[in-house]
């Protein structure tokens, strides 16, 4: 989104690198997130795109080897800077994962845990509200409101994908991480979630991790190539797909290697 | 070529067929052994649970009680039984001999002059008439009407005397035995006396045992795990810990009983053979067996439950206590439920704190002197009377009832909450 024709940078990335031990993961990168857009993170396996889209929550903080370096700015407050609290900066930054995590809980309480710990709610009724908006957001209030105290592990593979969507915007995220949310659903599935993202970007920044070129065309405005562990090429998703700069994204993009 | 593999897949199917046979039989054998078992003791033990009584007709003389007329309650209270009882049990075969007169006596249980107080006390107008009276057979009778004595056995290797043999036979033919449920084996306690030995003192010292088992071990192993598990960084202190666990549980129990004996009755001065040093050395052994279903347990919760709430700004703690501990009960709970089974059937290591000493009081609380089930069979096989081979094996079908119990418990719970998720 464009004010007074600047682009809004949400996340600014300066020469982070990613150890896993002593391998490293991730070389130098520099990617500037443009608020309430779409940005897709697309390369072949094993390329770092994951590992850098857990260094936007500080999830990689959850392995025991793993260690980041450089700056990451969010709201003019570098995370990985030591007075950084990982729960405060995890309710601002939302997450979904590749295979969908409902907890083994109902529908209801799945969608009220994050307002719950974040104190969100006064009373019951607000929490009510606060379910209802989140499920109405992520699409899923009509084929669940009449079930919302049954279990979320019930659902089928996209309702649960939704049902995360829907739990990761209960506690109004500034921006959603989504590392392949739709490599374990079927098509219909992944298009109602693909319209979902479309959705979503008014109110939210969302980075999508994405093996499909297909998807990262369809959904997002810019895209980060990533291989090896670098930043090959950044930039709006018309032109990293019509016309790429580097030799590797081309061959990438068209299925020459990857 | 083609011969060649028709050989080999013929070999391949008779490997398959002899492997299967190798394990029905492996099957068949354990089932045979456990069979043989449990039919031994079922056809032990099973007479235990009846109890003959000998039915005579008491006549409650006020003189023989030494009773003034009109007596108060408190008299019947006081008043000596005993002349009345041998009087009893004398009048039987009026023309005895004094050595057959010791063999009467010898006929009822060794307290018998109580049943006869008891049932006066119950009903005081009886004086001065007479009524039938239930009393206890000595327990060697009581072996001989369950046919368990070998009557044939020349006299001299007989504790039944053939007077006494006499005597019986005729109150059988009058329809004056009978045998009846035994309840006293599970409201008394221990006694010297195979007929009046029960189980309540040991039955309740072992649910005493295991509670204080249960208070004590539950709540460190679980906080032990889930720190170990979840919290403690992984460096070679804690692999160090871990090893050590897994050392503890191997540890024979006889260990932990000199450990209580030595650190607990010899420095802490606690109270000997009560339930609480012996729950205490329980679960020093239970300890490790749920620190190990714990862990396993919370190992067994998919990663991906732990990220989605952390990812939710849930903090560690809120993780694990929220979601991950909750998740591991099941697991955790049947894990104990083992492990306080495994205590449950524990002998060595009571013996040593002296839960073996001869108790017939029934413990109200776990700092009262008590046996426990296992260790009242060990003194009960001790034992020379015959009465008590029978009791050896009730026994053994109790604290069996109870361990089936135990672990059909453990299933249901493992079963109930699995299911309600999935």
């Amino acid at each position: 989104m464009k004010k007074n024709g600047v682009k809004m940078i949400k996340i600014n990335s300066k020469n982070v690198d990613v150890f896993y031990g002593k391998k490293q993961a991730l070389f130098n990168i520099n990617l500037d997130i443009e608020e309430n857009q779409v940005t897709a993170l697309i390369g072949p396996s094993g390329c770092g795109k994951s590992t850098f889209l857990r260094c936007l929550n500080r999830m990689n903080d959850v392995i025991d080897i793993c260690r980041v370096k450089g700056q990451i700015i969010i709201n003019d407050f570098d995370i990985n800077d030591k007075s950084c609290d990982v729960v405060r900066l995890r309710e601002k930054i939302g997450m979904v994962f590749q295979k969908p995590n409902p907890f083994p809980k109902t529908i209801y309480e799945n969608i009220s845990y994050g307002p719950t710990i974040h104190g969100m709610a006064q009373s019951k009724n607000e929490m009510d509200e606060i379910v209802e908006n989140s499920l109405k957001k992520a699409a899923l209030w009509e084929e669940v409101k009449d079930r919302l105290h049954e279990p979320g592990t019930g659902l089928s593979g996209g309702q649960q994908q939704r049902l995360c969507i829907a739990r990761a915007i209960s506690v109004k995220p500034e921006v959603i991480l989504m590392d392949e949310p739709c490599s374990a659903l079927d098509p219909i599935a992944t298009a109602q979630i693909e319209e979902l993202i479309d959705e979503l970007k008014k109110d939210h920044t969302i980075i999508i991790v994405t093996h499909s070129m297909a998807q990262a065309a369809r959904v997002s405005q810019n895209t980060g190539f990533f291989h090896l562990g670098e930043l090959i090429e950044h930039g709006s998703t018309d032109k990293i797909f019509k016309n790429p700069e580097n030799k590797r994204t081309q061959d990438y993009i068209t299925g020459r290697f990857g | 070529m083609n011969k060649n593999k028709e050989k080999l897949l013929n070999s391949r199917y008779r490997a398959e067929k002899r492997f299967q046979f190798y394990g029905k039989s492996a099957i068949f054998l354990a089932l045979l052994f456990l069979t043989i078992f449990i039919f031994k003791i079922f056809s032990t033990g099973y007479t235990a649970f009846q109890k003959t009584w000998l039915i005579v007709p008491v006549t409650f003389d006020a003189e023989t009680m030494y009773l003034d007329e009109n007596p108060s309650k408190e008299d019947l209270e006081d008043a000596d039984y005993f002349d009345l009882a041998l009087q009893t049990m004398f009048d039987l075969d009026k023309s005895a001999s004094e050595k057959q007169q010791n063999d009467l006596k010898r006929m009822v249980s060794y307290f018998f002059e109580r049943e006869i107080k008891r049932e006066l006390l119950n009903d005081p107008s009886l004086i001065g008439k007479t009524k039938d009276v239930y009393l206890t057979a000595s327990d060697d009778l009581d072996q001989v009407f369950k046919g368990n004595y070998p009557r044939d056995l020349p006299e001299d290797q007989r504790r039944v005397t053939d007077y006494q043999l006499k005597i019986f036979d005729q109150l059988v033919e009058q329809g004056r035995v009978e045998s009846k449920f035994n309840l006293s084996f599970f409201t008394y306690p221990d006694s010297r006396e195979a007929e009046l030995a029960g189980i309540a003192s040991s039955f309740m010292g072992s649910i005493f045992s295991i509670l204080v088992c249960l208070v004590i071990a539950f709540p460190v192993a679980v906080l032990a795990a889930i720190y170990l598990e979840e919290f403690a960084p992984k460096n070679r202190f804690t692999d160090f810990i871990e090893v050590n666990i897994n050392n503890l549980a191997a540890v024979p129990s006889i260990v932990f009983g000199l450990l209580g004996l030595g650190i607990l009755l010899a420095v802490f001065q606690l109270p000997r053979s009560t339930p609480l040093v012996g729950g205490i050395t329980l679960s020093l052994m239970t300890l490790p067996t749920i620190i190990i279903a714990c862990r396993a347990s919370l190992k067994a919760v998919p990663p991906s439950i732990r990220e989605a709430a952390l990812a939710m700004g849930a903090s560690k703690m809120q993780t694990t206590m929220h979601h991950t501990v909750p998740l591991s009960m099941p697991g955790t709970l049947s894990g104990t439920i083992i492990g306080l089974a495994q205590a449950l059937g524990e002998t060595a290591p009571l013996i040593l704190i002296g839960m073996v000493a001869f108790v017939n009081t029934i413990p109200g609380s776990p700092l009262d002197p008590a046996a426990s089930l296992p260790v009242q069979i060990y003194i009960w096989a001790e034992s020379a009377e015959r009465g008590f081979v029978e009791k050896v094996s009730a026994c053994i079908m109790v604290l069996l009832g109870f361990l089936i119990i135990m672990n059909l418990f453990a299933q249901i719970i493992r079963h109930k909450f699995e299911k309600k998720w999935s």
